[in-house]
């Protein structure tokens, strides 16, 4: 560092003796015609170089070195050291003085210049750090949001394994303890035919439920790794509403269907099988979360020239504004997590968010709103689809 | 004619409902149920259960908030379900006065067995409420007028505040009790995070009354929750 510095200094001096001894030369040319003041800018302006360039000292050396030059070259009588003329002393010290001040000026300007240089590169140094901690401490948020987030997930997948998983083992040790109690004490059971059909019948309910469960994780873990593939055909939205609504009537025993499909509607280009999923899983928190008689409706209206919105509208208890966003969220139940109190069979708390991603992949969008005075209504859209499939028309076939 | 004992059975799981309710029956329980804390406690008003059997995680009024509200009007014993997971939750629900936990899931003999252990401790409390003047459990036994404590006829010399300590195991036999509501009920309030005392103490007696210390017959250990006297 400190060597390169006196080595920068010493190449200073080199240039400012060549560059004067180069001026003079080149100046010399004109001979006598020159005149001294000419010169005298002209070294001065070499001076003012050297001292931008090097520094201080070197400007001062091409100050001496030029006041030599112009004072034998230039100054009558050319050729000597002697100077004849008063006048011409006082050009000779006035270059002199002014060189080496100048010098020094301009060598001050380029030290406070360089002075604010390493200021503003401080400064940029020390912003770059304290962005770089800021950006530290948000991917520790993160990071710790993420966490937080995945113990949740946690927490909610283990509940809904254990949940079924409790109901079986009770089941199961009921039949078990009766069956030892018999053999032990040959004594007459203590249940009844009832009791134990209703024993097996539990056993095997929630074996489906598990199996359900584990079923809707694998669908939501292929959605979010973005590999469901959407099998698009054209097709009657009254046939996969149809459809949905006969997969669900185990489920619409104990309630009132009604279904709102606007007349002419269009084909739509869709996965039929995965949108009619969508709507039996909107039938089945219908069903859970309104009471017995109610009446569930499901409806259907074109909205625009590319657009198609379906529905399914509950009479229950509705959901507040805040949790609209959050029960499209993997695992979350209004029943254990929100604020609807209910006395009913929970679900898996994944319908929604799989209902979600099923729309989203057919690029449409999907929302809660309060259904007209009460209840809940789920809303979505998907685009109509026209052009995406050649061959077929997607001509309006209800009622033909 | 005694009454079949009643048990109210809490939970939002309404599958896990209707097996203890099947099960519990044809052990000559009267049962009913309820689906969160709000409804148990209109049916307990009604209904007067000897045992309530509640759910931890419930829609609108949790397990804990039954517990409170339930040791603020009655002595009912409360026996908790609780998943593992949950010992927070469950510690909290023995500190507010539940008697006992299983964990789920949980076979029914085990329900059972905790179910009959609760049931026994209301009834000796009731039948033993006349004119107490001694407490008895196997070979182990205390003259509380004169204090004196007996294992198989000997006298055990215990420092009053192991005197204190065991009494209060011995009246609530078969409850598990937490180390926060026995360092309350023997120390006192201000010492509910002293948990080395009671080691101590519990070590003491121990080596006083049990055959063998290292496995004790009076004094369980409940890990991480307490310890819990052994009526059997």
């Amino acid at each position: 560092m400190w060597k390169a510095a006196v080595r920068k200094q010493f190449l200073g001096y080199i240039v400012a003796v060549i560059v004067i001894a180069a001026a003079t030369a080149v100046l010399n040319v004109f001979g006598g015609h020159i005149n001294p003041t000419t010169v005298a800018l002209a070294f001065l302006l070499i001076v003012l170089f050297v001292a931008a360039a090097w520094g201080s000292k070197p400007a001062v050396l091409a100050a001496l070195v030029g006041g030599i030059c112009f004072n034998i070259f230039f100054l009558p009588p050319v050729g000597t050291f002697h100077i004849a003329e008063p006048e011409n002393w006082i050009a000779f010290l006035s270059f002199l003085v002014t060189g080496i001040t100048a010098g020094q000026l301009s060598a001050r300007a380029r030290r406070r210049a360089e002075e604010a240089n390493e200021v503003r590169q401080e400064v940029e140094r020390l912003y770059a750090e304290l962005q770089e901690s800021f950006e530290e401490a948000s991917q520790a948020r993160a990071l710790k949001q993420s966490e937080r987030l995945k113990s949740a997930l946690l927490d909610a997948v283990t509940h809904d394994l254990r949940t079924p998983l409790t109901s079986i083992k009770a089941s199961v040790t009921t039949l078990l303890d009766d069956h030892r109690s018999i053999r032990k004490n040959a004594a007459p059971s203590l249940l009844n035919d009832e009791s134990r059909q209703e024993m097996l019948e539990v056993i095997d309910e929630e074996a489906d439920r598990l199996d359900r469960f584990i079923g809707g994780m694998m669908e939501l873990a292929r959605i979010e790794a973005g590999e469901m593939h959407l099998r698009r055909r054209w097709g009657s939205i009254e046939e996969i509403v149809s459809a949905a609504l006969s997969r669900a009537s185990a489920l619409t025993n104990n309630h009132k269907t009604e279904l709102g499909i606007e007349d002419d509607l269009p084909m739509v280009c869709v996965d039929e099988r995965a949108v009619s999923e969508v709507i039996y899983s909107l039938i089945d928190n219908a069903a859970k979360y309104s009471p017995v008689d109610s009446v569930i409706r499901i409806v259907a209206r074109r909205v625009n020239q590319t657009t198609v919105q379906m529905g399914v509208a509950d009479e229950g208890s509705g959901i507040s504004p805040e949790l609209r966003e959050r029960v499209f969220d993997k695992f979350f139940r209004a029943t254990r997590d929100g604020d609807i109190s209910a006395n009913r069979p929970s679900g898996s708390g994944m319908g929604l968010a799989i209902a979600k991603g099923i729309v989203e992949a057919h690029d449409g969008k999907i929302w809660i709103q309060n259904g007209p005075g009460k209840g809940t209504a789920v809303f979505f859209t998907l685009p109509i689809g026209e052009g995406q499939i050649e061959g077929q028309k997607p001509e309006n076939t209800n009622g033909a | 004619m005694e009454h079949k004992p009643r048990i109210l059975v809490v939970d939002d799981e309404p599958q896990l409902t209707r097996v203890l309710r099947t099960g519990l029956s044809s052990h000559g329980y009267e049962v009913r149920v309820a689906a969160d804390g709000v409804s148990a406690l209109e049916t307990f008003g009604d209904w007067h259960p000897d045992l309530v059997v509640t759910d931890l995680a419930m829609p609108q009024m949790d397990g804990l908030e039954l517990c409170r509200s339930l040791r603020a009007i009655s002595s009912v014993p409360i026996l908790v379900l609780s998943a593992r997971g949950e010992e927070k939750t469950k510690v909290e629900a023995l500190d507010l006065g539940a008697d006992d936990y299983v964990t789920k899931p949980f076979g029914i003999e085990e329900l059972l067995a905790r179910v009959r252990v609760a049931l026994r401790r209301t009834k000796t409390a009731a039948s033993s409420e006349a004119a107490p003047t001694f407490l008895e459990t196997g070979e182990l036994r205390i003259d509380l007028e004169t204090r004196i404590v007996t294992v198989k006829g000997r006298e055990v010399r215990l420092t009053p505040k192991e005197f204190d300590l065991l009494l209060h195991f011995m009246r609530n036999a078969g409850k598990v009790l937490t180390h926060r509501v026995l360092l309350a009920a023997v120390w006192g309030g201000e010492y509910v995070e002293q948990n080395e005392y009671l080691r101590v103490f519990v070590g003491q007696l121990r080596k006083k009354l049990e055959t063998d210390p290292a496995a004790p017959r009076y004094i369980l250990t409940e890990p991480w929750v307490g310890y819990r006297f052994n009526p059997e």
